[in-house]
């Protein structure tokens, strides 16, 4: 499904990715982990080519991204969704436009873009916000507008850069719920990158882990389903004053 | 009404015609070669989706150079070039060449300063959809931008309003040189003053109409 070979990156002196080999399956829920830095977001980049190698090739669905035309790159990048750990949504569309922009690019037929629409933003549970603006939803719902125009074409890839790295523990669950879901019921393909532990190890089945721009090693996991973390007040002053500091966690 | 404005009303109402004929001109230059020229500045800088460093260059440079000019100057390097155009660089229609040159330099300025506050994930967003440059341009950074251009050409048309009364000399006209010639020139400086309160009133209205419309198209 993907496949990166021999791939490098540099940014002026420093080395971001040291030839790296991956390979990730069909319907796989993959994580990338690391610590800052290590290069867990430029190596995601690599994946739709939002960054280009230096070295190397980028296949994705059979295509190598790395000897497309730049047209048949944006075509191509129409069945690999993203989202992003601060959403990027436009900020002067409402919640339908934003979701509806990304068939526009796809010229997606017109009299099917309306449904299409509201399948996805139903998919995502925001049927209700359409005529929202960004600055009015919250962060949960801000990035559920995110996966809703990432899926709007039908890809069969879905890139989540710290999809929940600026939301509280209680979101974070709902959205991790969310990308399985579109694992499961669409068969999509999910490669997700976080420093969070909790996030990797509840969803993934397979993860590599990062350092210093190289993989370390890439192990298989079992999800152990999503926690609903509890974040009431009450949880939080039981968890600050139970003693026994760090090593408790 | 005042006497004064009475005995002057139809050169009053000659000299408002003639600023608003430069100013317009210079809207429209503005608007039709300086958002462009803006937009281009923004995608050839480094980083950006069409990144051309000579381009960028060349560009920068140019609309530094204009910009740098004290525009009474700039008016009169330029009547050569105005006559090559216009066959002559004198009175109203000539005025408006230079007017409409400082006005796509300082408004394209302005088209990239605000296209620079357009967060950079949302440019990413869009490449990762399969975004062409042009998909870009229209369907992201426009509307993402669209309150800064609209208040960025309201302080452009006040400033194309100042530039203006200066062109009495190539014999442009206007409510500056009115101004000058009968008040000034003639010692009258009542019809002075009201014209300064005539061009007071325009500045206010035409901020206060900017300011308005910015708000409104503004979801951030």
């Amino acid at each position: 499904m993907i496949k990166l070979h021999n791939v490098s990156k540099s940014f002026s002196q420093f080395q971001a990715i040291k030839s790296v080999f991956l390979t990730i399956d069909q319907g796989e829920i993959h994580g990338i982990i690391g610590a800052s830095g290590a290069g867990k977001s430029t190596l995601l980049r690599h994946m739709n080519l939002l960054e280009i190698p230096d070295e190397g090739e980028v296949e994705v669905n059979g295509q190598k991204l790395t000897s497309l035309s730049s047209k048949e790159l944006r075509q191509a990048r129409k069945s690999i969704g993203m989202i992003f750990q601060h959403f990027n949504l436009v900020a002067n569309k409402t919640v339908y436009e934003n979701v509806a922009v990304s068939l526009e690019i796809t010229n997606f037929p017109k009299k099917e873009r309306k449904n299409r629409v509201l399948e996805c933003l139903q998919f995502v549970g925001l049927e209700s916000s359409l005529e929202k603006y960004p600055a009015q939803l919250s962060g949960g719902q801000k990035q559920r507008v995110g996966i809703a125009r990432a899926l709007a074409n039908k890809p069969q890839v879905l890139l989540c850069d710290e999809p929940t790295s600026s939301l509280d523990p209680n979101t974070t669950a709902e959205i991790l719920g969310v990308l399985e879901n579109i694992n499961k019921s669409l068969g999509v393909t999910i490669v997700i990158v976080s420093h969070e532990m909790e996030v990797i190890k509840s969803i993934c089945n397979r993860v590599t882990v990062m350092e210093a721009g190289e993989i370390y090693d890439t192990v298989l996991i079992e999800p152990t389903s999503i926690q609903i973390i509890d974040n009431s007040p009450r949880y939080y002053v039981e968890q600050l004053t139970k003693g026994g500091g760090m090593d408790d966690a | 009404m005042p006497e004064l404005l009475v005995q002057y009303e139809t050169e009053i109402w000659t000299s408002i015609g003639e600023t608003f004929v430069m100013v317009g001109v210079s809207i429209l230059a503005a608007i039709l070669i300086g958002l462009p020229v803006g937009t281009f500045l923004f995608l050839c800088r480094k980083g950006q989706v069409l990144e051309n460093q000579f381009v960028f260059s060349i560009l920068n440079l140019l609309v530094n150079i204009i910009r740098s000019f004290p525009f009474l100057l700039l008016v009169v390097f330029l009547i050569p070039f105005t006559r090559l155009v216009l066959g002559t660089a004198i009175g109203t229609a000539a005025a408006t060449v230079p007017l409409s040159i400082i006005a796509i330099a300082h408004y394209s300025r302005l088209v990239e300063q605000s296209l620079l506050e357009v967060p950079k994930g949302v440019i990413e967003a869009a490449i990762s959809m399969g975004a062409s440059i042009q998909d870009i341009i229209f369907k992201f950074l426009y509307v993402e931008a669209r309150s800064g251009f609209v208040l960025g050409l309201t302080t452009s048309i006040i400033s194309f309003i100042s530039y203006s009364t200066i062109m009495g000399v190539v014999g442009g006209g206007g409510i500056g040189d009115f101004a000058i010639r009968y008040g000034y020139q003639q010692f009258k400086t009542e019809l002075m003053i009201y014209m300064i309160i005539i061009m007071v009133i325009l500045v206010q209205l035409i901020q206060f109409f900017g300011t308005t419309v910015s708000r409104m198209i503004d979801k951030r």
